[in-house]
């Protein structure tokens, strides 16, 4: 594994404003974000010989349009020699990542286009929304009959984590104002309009402890990226972001099988992925932390080290995860406030690491970032990716 | 919220497998698989052994007594089979055994729950062909 470290680097990305957008089809989405990607890496379309469409959950209609090339002969790509799905939910631009840099390691491919777009904002209800999300991920036998769904989810895993580490309900609800303060910054966020602990603690139980203002909220959106092998990468562009670490754990499919719900896999997969990076946290300048609800942005940054169990919260309360904060932590606003597109969410956390660590983060950036960290999971929470990018190879 | 028909409750999408597990729960009886080999119970049903891959394996009733790993009081935007039902409880309980499994609390206090709290084993129908394990605070019982 570590001799993938600073072979493979992304050089382009591109993203739609995430949203509610009635009137823009998905495929837009798709295709335009991908264009921005390649407009970014200021290559050739035709350079690209591979795709790989992430997959869209509000219509299996259109995802098995994207399985079968929709987005290259829309683009017009004429070198693709492959055209291949990668889904693993909100993992997915980690699996993604992890399969191009395979592809291009393994000679199959130079140039892999990575793109998603879900139109889950408006092409579903709320309730349809509610309904898909309840069946997605969720186990049909051993959960779905209990009435399990992700605010439950979100529900258990925040209510473990409370009791076992005294975090307060102010501290979760830090987090969506930590996630707010930069997502006031992000022209592509959903929803940028300040907030305060007190309000999000006002807003109405979901499942206890989880308030609405807590919870993600489903958006439409789209975004892209390009990788390519780094002596390419050098050649075609000023700062190509390259891969210096990836470690992930699978810990379960039913969150009921996880042994440690306050946890999951992020410790391990950190210590791989710095392992990998020759880097430790202190080295880090930008952390992109999956974070569809507060705990999980909370449980990741604390098992990947940045700060003791138990301690994540006085951080986001106390402001050093926000703008000038000495822990820039979700710069785009997360989940929590640009909106949750499906597997979108990591997406754009990872458009967002490249964004900052190529300057390109506009009010938001984070001045000098070197190396930036990405963290995310699909499902219900089955999977920990940790990736660890940076403008040079250490 | 839309005052929509509600629509009928999901039942578990059982397996040939996992049949015994709810075959037995008709009878009130919570059952596992054991493996003859390493010796080691397991939740929730497989067709082999998930720790050292035996297909030698066997059934044993369970105590039903367990704890409370963790809890959830749903309140608001269930899933629509169970908008009727808020607010309900959903929790991982941690049996005697050391297995663990997604259930109901079924409780008239659910602001009295806590982790670790004590809980025992009922059964409930869910329509004509399935009885669902969900348990109960052991002194509410
Ligand atoms: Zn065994």
């Amino acid at each position: 594994m570590s001799d993938l470290k600073g072979k493979v680097a992304i050089i382009g990305v591109g993203e739609v404003p995430t949203g509610k957008f009635p009137d823009r089809p998905c495929v837009e989405s798709a295709l335009r974000s991908a264009r921005q990607a390649i407009g970014d890496a200021g290559i050739d379309k035709d350079l690209i010989d591979f795709l790989i469409p992430i997959g869209a959950v509000y219509s299996s209609a259109y995802n098995s349009d994207l399985v079968c090339s929709r987005i290259v002969e829309e683009l017009g790509l004429k070198g693709v020699r492959g055209n291949a799905q990668v889904f693993s939910g909100g993992a997915s631009c980690s699996t993604s990542l992890k399969t191009a840099a395979g592809l291009i390691s393994a000679g199959i491919a130079r140039v892999v286009l990575v793109v998603h777009s879900d139109k889950l904002g408006t092409g579903v209800s709320t309730q349809e929304g509610i309904d898909l999300f309840a069946l997605a991920g969720i186990s049909k036998e051993w959960e779905v009959p209990f009435g399990q769904h992700y605010s439950s989810i979100a529900g258990l895993v925040t209510t473990r984590y409370m009791f076992e580490t005294g975090t307060t309900e102010e501290q979760v609800a830090a987090v969506v104002v930590s996630n707010r303060k930069w997502a006031e910054l992000n022209p592509n966020a959903m929803i940028r309009k300040p907030t305060t602990v007190e309000e999000v603690l006002s807003s109405k139980v979901l499942s206890t402890p989880l308030h609405a203002r807590e919870s993600n909220v489903l958006a439409d959106g789209g975004s892209a990226f390009i990788v390519t092998d780094a002596e390419r990468a050098r050649e075609w562009v000023e700062k190509p972001v390259y891969l210096l670490g990836d470690g992930s754990r699978v810990t379960h499919f039913c969150l009921s099988q996880e042994k440690d719900i306050t946890r999951f896999g992020y410790r391990e997969a950190a210590r791989e992925a710095f392992g990998m990076a020759g880097l430790s946290t202190s080295d880090i300048d930008v952390a992109e932390v999956y974070d569809s609800y507060p705990v999980f942005e909370m449980i990741a940054l604390e098992e990947m080290g940045f700060m003791e169990r138990g301690e994540s919260g006085a951080w986001f309360l106390e402001g050093r995860t926000w703008p000038g904060g000495e822990l820039p932590v979700t710069t785009n606003g997360g989940m929590l406030s640009q909106g949750h597109t499906g597997a979108g969410g990591g997406m754009a956390l990872l458009v967002e690491a490249v964004r900052q660590l190529k300057g390109q983060a506009g009010e938001r950036q984070v001045q000098g970032a070197r190396f930036a960290v990405l963290t995310s999971t699909g499902g219900a929470y089955v999977d920990a990716h940790v990736e660890i990018l940076g403008t040079e190879v250490p | 919220m839309e005052t929509a028909k509600i629509p009928s409750k999901p039942l578990p999408q059982a397996t040939p497998w996992s049949a015994p597990f709810w075959e037995a729960a008709k009878r009130g009886e919570l059952k596992v698989q054991r493996c003859l080999d390493c010796g080691k119970p397991f939740f929730y049903p497989r067709i082999a052994c998930p720790h050292c891959f035996s297909e030698d394996l066997e059934w044993v009733k369970l105590s039903g007594r367990g704890k409370i790993y963790s809890f959830s009081v749903v309140f608001n935007y269930a899933p629509s089979a169970f908008a009727d039902d808020v607010p309900y409880v959903v929790a991982i309980v941690e049996l005697e055994e050391g297995l663990r499994m997604l259930t109901n609390i079924v409780t008239d206090k659910p602001e009295s729950l806590r982790c670790e709290m004590p809980v025992q084993v009922i059964f409930e129908p869910a329509g004509e062909d399935f009885v669902l394990p969900k348990f109960r605070p052991v002194d509410e019982a």
